[in-house]
């Protein structure tokens, strides 16, 4: 029994020693030759696909991608305290919000791309170049389709309506893209208006927020409410599920985009800057520029069923069949801006 | 001759410093070292307490607060009572009768403690949800579907005792199979029946150690993140995140930590009350392995199925969930990578199990050799990491080595030596953190195997002419073996699962399996979820079938 | 060679004294009985003087030198002393061999000494068992010769023969002794029962609740007690008490304790034959045959009950008690 111990534990360390030899191999070689052979990632993508691009980036440039996921929270608070010795070249969120807060702690730096300038739309991209829009997803309606005509949906605000009592769905306040929504209505409305309307949604709700956005959809179908308010692109997931009920259970659903009249419905990106310290400085605006190439947006909205930013890129067809929508063009530093009143306007009106 | 001076002179204070003087030696400075070292963090963000909270905090306590407490007591009442009634009870049956399947059976129950309970929290939601295994298993019997919603309070209640009840079960086993036999023949020549043996005279003996796993389901049930999150209920582990990530005020969630810390010591310190009361009457003989009794009839039935209960509720339920979704998403998630990222967690878990066990024992016998009582105590200070969020620690990790690091670099530039950093981003800092998270883990088994081994062994070896470490090595490490691997394999499994503090302090291009299941939960992919969540309960079940060898080699 | 003055230990901060301003010397090649009851400080003397506890105050000289004071303190491994503890504490995972080896692991002829030992011991054949394989008697042999190996300057049991049954133990206890002697090392030898110490030790020191009340040759712990309770250690004695002083009218010396050895009380059928100077009748309540000798409840005139011993076989059921003043025993008012 000791000599199996002991010999898992020399096993371990060799494995363990091996991944720090190779580590050290990466920074030497690195060393030695160029610095710019390598891009430090931060991001708070965690999808599959992604994996698949920055391959693509690594062939297409020789230049390796070096990945650390987390929740873009935790990234900015690494970020924070490595200071200047941060190896972060390149901070991706799947939100503006966050984007715009590391802005505001001074991680990010402004920089020159025509590319990135010319291809991103101006309301995607922050004023002063420190980050820029990869994809878009629009925060939309979901609902039953044997329960719910679509002509009686309109707007975010409706939702208040004493006809959705106990019949709205959605998830906790402690997720960033119900935080991100509740930002726009303060931009857009006001704060004394976006706290009504946290009560009015609060007083109609079918129960206590929980559960994912795809949690929502089949607590939909299930019957429980009669519409959802949830992310577009978790839909073309499960239509696109390995799971046959998801695909029957999305089926059921129809989607709604409010606010087509006015403003737009309210859309949030996923998006990158280049981190102030950032050691390999031109190989991070390499990588952001690759990530709105069109191949790379292709794969994108193909494996994550994303609205692409680059407007020379068709959407994948689950989503083109949803149509085209209005789109809100608040400035989307402003979800930023207003996150922390969102949150606690959240607290208060006691939407868990 | 002095008879009066010397009562009184040997507690002066001069003597006092004479005494303190001559009793401190290296072993006291080397525990000072050590438990300063583990308690940096909690030091660091003890300072920040200092600093205020931040300007939410009114608005915390008015909004979030009481829902807070009220959920964390709630889920330590509920999560008590499931986990004394699972974990209790099939310690019994499984000690005192012999029936069908007990020996797997024993090892079976340990088992749950292998899936980390925010998994079998999103195992639990597939099975319940609209469209998951229960309702298609009803429309398979053509019989309506009942759905029951277990994304709630009382769900999350369920889900952590049912994931954590194996702490109760592994406690309080050791102390019938080891214990109970003498106290139980007593009870039987005194004619006193089966039941009223087992309430009157087995349970309150067995509290101590009932109550030590018990704590350890509670510090977890506090601790828990994933789960709560999911099941949409508010706890302290929940609120800290929310004050720190999405109010952005670190040092409110310092202080919602505080409080919860508060909560745990209180918790200890219940523990170490109940301890102390039994160590008058635990008698030190070593006794006989208990007789099984072969149930009859309908009791046969009865245990049975009160043991393989928990089983299924804790793993074989949540392990077929896993694998059916397992099977439909295998195409688009297994690859080779998996491989490899199984060795990396194997080898991460293994090593800083080894380190972290390594860490308690010198924290055990240094303090033991430094003969002060006062360091004694402070070296308790040590075991306080697993009290605290993993969240929290990893960034009470990042705040002092960031400034080693920025020292280190900036003595190295003097020296003409351009570096990037040394200890953060490197498996130093992870080791590290897991090393101050689990110390307790470690400590626990290490030292009541320590306390079995009577005083008189050790100091016989140092009367015989030979010194501290020699004794260690010679004698008292064999024989606190058995402790000293049962603490390597708990560690192993607990790092195997940890997440927060992983996320945060892990190296470029080492994953965890845990991550991996992290990042696609955290997509809403929580079936691509499941196969590195397999990964991690396979990994796992191989040392929890070697613990229980163990055990029951003891 | 060992000097101990005015040594003190507290286990809580000075509030209750487990060894309270003990001094005494012993000369080497000497055996010392410590006799005490459980509690009465006789462990926390031994583990002081081996190294195991360390004093708050007073001093351990041994040899000459200095191994604990307050501002010295040799650990326990250089001080060599052989220590026997009464549960043996023989290293169960090492073979018996392997045990009495551990302490002379840097001899030379480490095999060929601990193999002397062992047949010192009796066990020689038994070297490859291991110590779970032996009973107690042979257990406590092997920690004997452990301990013994090393040539300690001082050796000290503790308690060694407690665990034992009567039979084995005066057995052992003469065995281990005839072994002692061959060796001429300094023993201190700690023992709860008066019966072992006299036996054996050339001086017996008594402890009562952590203080020496008396250190002395047996002959002069029956002769000349300190203290009642020394007296009565070493063979059954009579406290008398007021009443008894009433009852004998024998008029005593006030502020002094009194007592009577249980032999020195004259028993006889009349007080014409009985040549002392007190004695009083007495009624015999209760007779108990014990072997030779007849132990007898007796009321007194005065009413007092007195239990005393005689050979006589023959006892009327009134008879005559009685002693003499030379033959009361005066201690200091406890």
């Amino acid at each position: 029994m000791k000599k199996i111990l002991i010999a898992l534990a020399t096993f371990s360390i060799v494995v363990a020693c091996g991944d720090q030899n190779k580590k050290k191999d990466d920074q030497s070689s690195t060393a030695e030759t160029t610095t710019s052979q390598v891009v430090n990632v931060y991001t708070h993508r965690h999808y599959e696909p992604d994996q698949n691009i920055f391959k693509m980036f690594e062939e297409k440039t020789g230049i390796k991608v070096k990945v650390i996921n987390a929740s873009a929270d935790e990234l900015i608070q690494k970020m924070k305290m490595e200071g200047k010795q941060s190896p972060a070249d390149v901070l991706i969120t799947v939100d503006a919000g966050r984007l715009s807060r590391a802005k505001d702690e001074g991680l990010l730096q402004s920089i020159e791309s025509d590319i990135l300038e010319k291809e991103i739309p101006s309301h995607l991209q922050d004023v002063d170049n420190q980050w820029f829009g990869l994809t878009k997803r629009a925060r939309i309606i979901a609902y039953a389709k044997d329960r719910v005509k679509p002509e009686d949906l309109s707007t975010y605000e409706d939702l208040v309506n004493k006809k959705w009592k106990g019949k709205i769905l959605v998830r906790s306040s402690s997720n960033i893209y119900n935080q991100s929504l509740m930002a726009s209505i303060i931009a857009n409305n006001g704060e004394a208006a976006a706290k009504s309307w946290a009560e009015g949604v609060v007083a109609n709700m079918a129960r206590s927020p929980k559960g994912s956005d795809r949690d929502q959809v089949k607590a939909v179908v299930a019957g429980e409410g009669d519409i959802a308010i949830v992310n577009s692109y978790y839909i073309g997931k499960m239509l696109n599920s390995p799971d046959a009920e998801e695909v029957k259970t999305a089926q059921q659903i129809g989607l709604f985009f409010p606010n087509q009249n006015d403003r737009g419905t309210h859309i949030n990106v996923s998006g990158a800057g280049v981190a102030k310290y950032a050691p390999n400085k031109e190989n991070a605006i390499l990588f952001i520029e690759y990530l709105i190439s069109a191949e790379a947006q292709q794969v994108f909205t193909e494996a994550n069923y994303e609205y692409p930013v680059l407007e020379s890129v068709e959407p994948v067809k689950d989503i083109k069949e949803w149509g085209e929508f209005k789109e809100d063009k608040l400035g989307l530093n402003k979800l930023g801006k207003h996150n922390k009143k969102a949150v606690l306007i959240f607290d208060e009106a006691g939407w868990k | 001759m002095k008879q009066a001076g010397n009562k009184s002179e040997a507690f002066s204070l001069k003597t006092r410093i004479k005494r303190l003087k001559r009793d401190i030696n290296k072993w006291s400075v080397l525990t000072l070292t050590i438990v300063f070292f583990l308690a940096l963090p909690i030091i660091f963000i003890g300072v920040e307490l200092f600093s205020g909270p931040g300007e939410t905090w009114g608005h915390i306590v008015k909004y979030l607060l009481p829902d807070y407490i009220w959920n964390s007591f709630y889920l330590v009442i509920v999560c008590s009572f499931l986990v004394l009634i699972f974990g209790v009870s099939s310690a019994w049956f499984v000690s005192r009768y012999d029936f069908l399947f007990r020996k797997q059976m024993e090892w079976l129950l340990i088992l749950p403690l292998a899936i980390p309970s925010y998994i079998v929290g999103y195992a639990y939601a597939g099975i319940f949800d609209y469209g998951g295994s229960m309702d298609l298993l009803f429309r398979q019997l053509g019989l309506e579907f009942i759905r029951i919603d277990i994304m709630n309070r009382a769900g999350l209640a369920f889900i952590l005792s049912i994931s954590l009840f194996p702490y109760v079960y592994v406690s309080a086993r050791a102390f019938f199979l080891n214990q109970a036999n003498n106290l139980l023949e007593a009870s039987k020549m005194l004619g006193v029946g089966e039941r009223k043996t087992f309430f009157k005279l087995m349970l309150p003996l067995a509290r101590p150690a009932i109550v030590a796993g018990l704590v350890l389901v509670l510090m977890e049930v506090l601790n828990d993140y994933g789960a709560a999150k999911y099941y949409g209920v508010n706890t302290f582990t929940t609120g800290i995140f929310r004050s720190w990530f999405s109010l952005e005020e670190p040092q409110t969630a310092v202080y919602l930590s505080a409080l919860l810390i508060l909560i745990i010591f209180t918790l200890i310190l219940f523990e170490k009350w109940q301890v102390r009361k039994i160590k008058f009457t635990s008698s030190k003989t070593n006794s006989t392995q208990i007789q099984r009794k072969e149930p009859k009839g309908v009791m046969q039935w009865v245990i049975f199925s009160a043991v393989s209960l928990p089983i299924i509720l804790g793993f074989i339920l949540p392990v077929i969930q896993l694998i059916y979704w397992a099977v439909i998403t295998a195409s688009t998630v297994f690859d080779m990578e998996f491989i490899m990222i199984s060795l990396q967690s194997f080898a991460i878990a293994i090593v800083s199990a080894i380190i972290t066990v390594f860490f308690a024992l010198l924290l055990i016998y240094f303090s033991k050799w430094s003969t002060l009582t006062t360091i004694k105590n402070i070296s308790r200070i040590g075991v306080l990491g697993y009290a605290i969020p993993g969240a929290v620690i990893a960034i009470g990790i990042m705040i002092p080595t960031l400034a080693l690091d920025k020292w280190l670099i900036n003595m190295l530039a003097k020296v003409g030596v351009d570096s990037g950093l040394i200890i953060n981003g490197t498996l130093i800092a992870l080791l590290y953190a897991y090393a101050v998270r689990f110390l307790a883990v470690a400590y626990n088994p290490i030292d009541s195997t320590a306390l079995k081994v009577d005083n008189s062994i050790p100091d016989s070896s140092k009367v015989l002419g030979v010194g501290n470490l020699k004794t260690f090595l010679k004698i008292e490490f064999p024989l606190i073996k058995t402790g000293v691997f049962s603490a390597v394999i708990l560690v192993f499994i607990d790092v195997m699962k940890e997440l927060p503090l992983t996320l945060i302090l892990k190296p470029y291009h080492i994953d965890t399996l845990a991550v991996k299941a992290f990042e696609y939960a955290s997509d809403e992919m929580v079936m691509e979820a499941s196969i590195p969540s397999l990964f991690i309960i396979f990994t796992a079940m191989i040392p929890v079938i070697f613990l229980n060898k163990l055990l029951i080699k003891k | 060679m060992l000097t101990i003055d005015s040594l003190s230990k507290s286990f809580d901060k000075g509030k209750n004294f487990a060894l309270e301003d003990v001094s005494f010397n012993l000369k080497a090649g000497q055996v010392c009985a410590i006799v005490g009851e459980s509690g009465s400080g006789k462990t926390t003397l031994v583990r002081l003087i081996a190294g195991l506890e360390r004093p708050d105050h007073g001093s351990i000289t041994m040899g000459g030198k200095i191994i604990a004071s307050l501002d010295k303190f040799v650990q326990p491994e250089k001080r060599k002393i052989g220590l026997v503890f009464q549960e043996y504490a023989l290293f169960p995972h090492l073979t018996i061999l392997e045990n009495v080896l551990y302490g002379i692991s840097k001899l030379k002829n480490k095999k060929t000494r601990a193999q002397e030992m062992l047949d010192l011991v009796g066990l020689g054949n038994m070297g490859s068992r291991y110590p779970h394989q032996l009973s107690g008697g042979q257990q406590q042999r092997v920690a004997l010769a452990r301990a013994l190996a090393p040539e300690p300057s001082l050796l000290i049991l503790d308690e060694p023969f407690s665990n034992l049954d009567t039979m084995l133990r005066t057995q052992l206890r003469n065995e281990v002794f005839d072994i002692i002697k061959k060796t001429e090392v300094t023993v201190l030898f700690v023992t709860h029962d008066t019966q072992d110490a006299l036996s054996v030790a050339d001086e017996i020191l008594i402890l009562q609740k952590g203080k020496v009340i008396q250190k002395d040759v047996a002959a002069n712990l029956y002769v000349k007690p300190n203290t009642l309770y020394v007296a009565s250690l070493f063979g059954s004695t009579v406290h008398i008490n007021k009443n008894l002083q009433n009852a004998f009218r024998c008029p005593l010396k006030q502020d002094c304790c009194h007592a009577i050895r249980n032999e020195k009380i004259i028993v006889s059928p009349s007080s014409a034959e009985a040549d002392c100077e007190y004695i009083t009748a007495a009624r015999v309540i209760k007779k108990i045959q014990l072997g030779d000798s007849t132990q007898l409840v007796l009321k007194l005139e005065s009413g007092e009950q007195l239990t005393v011993m005689t050979q006589d076989q023959n006892i009327a059921d009134t008879i005559y008690v009685g002693f003499n003043s030379k033959d009361i025993l005066e201690f200091e008012q406890e």
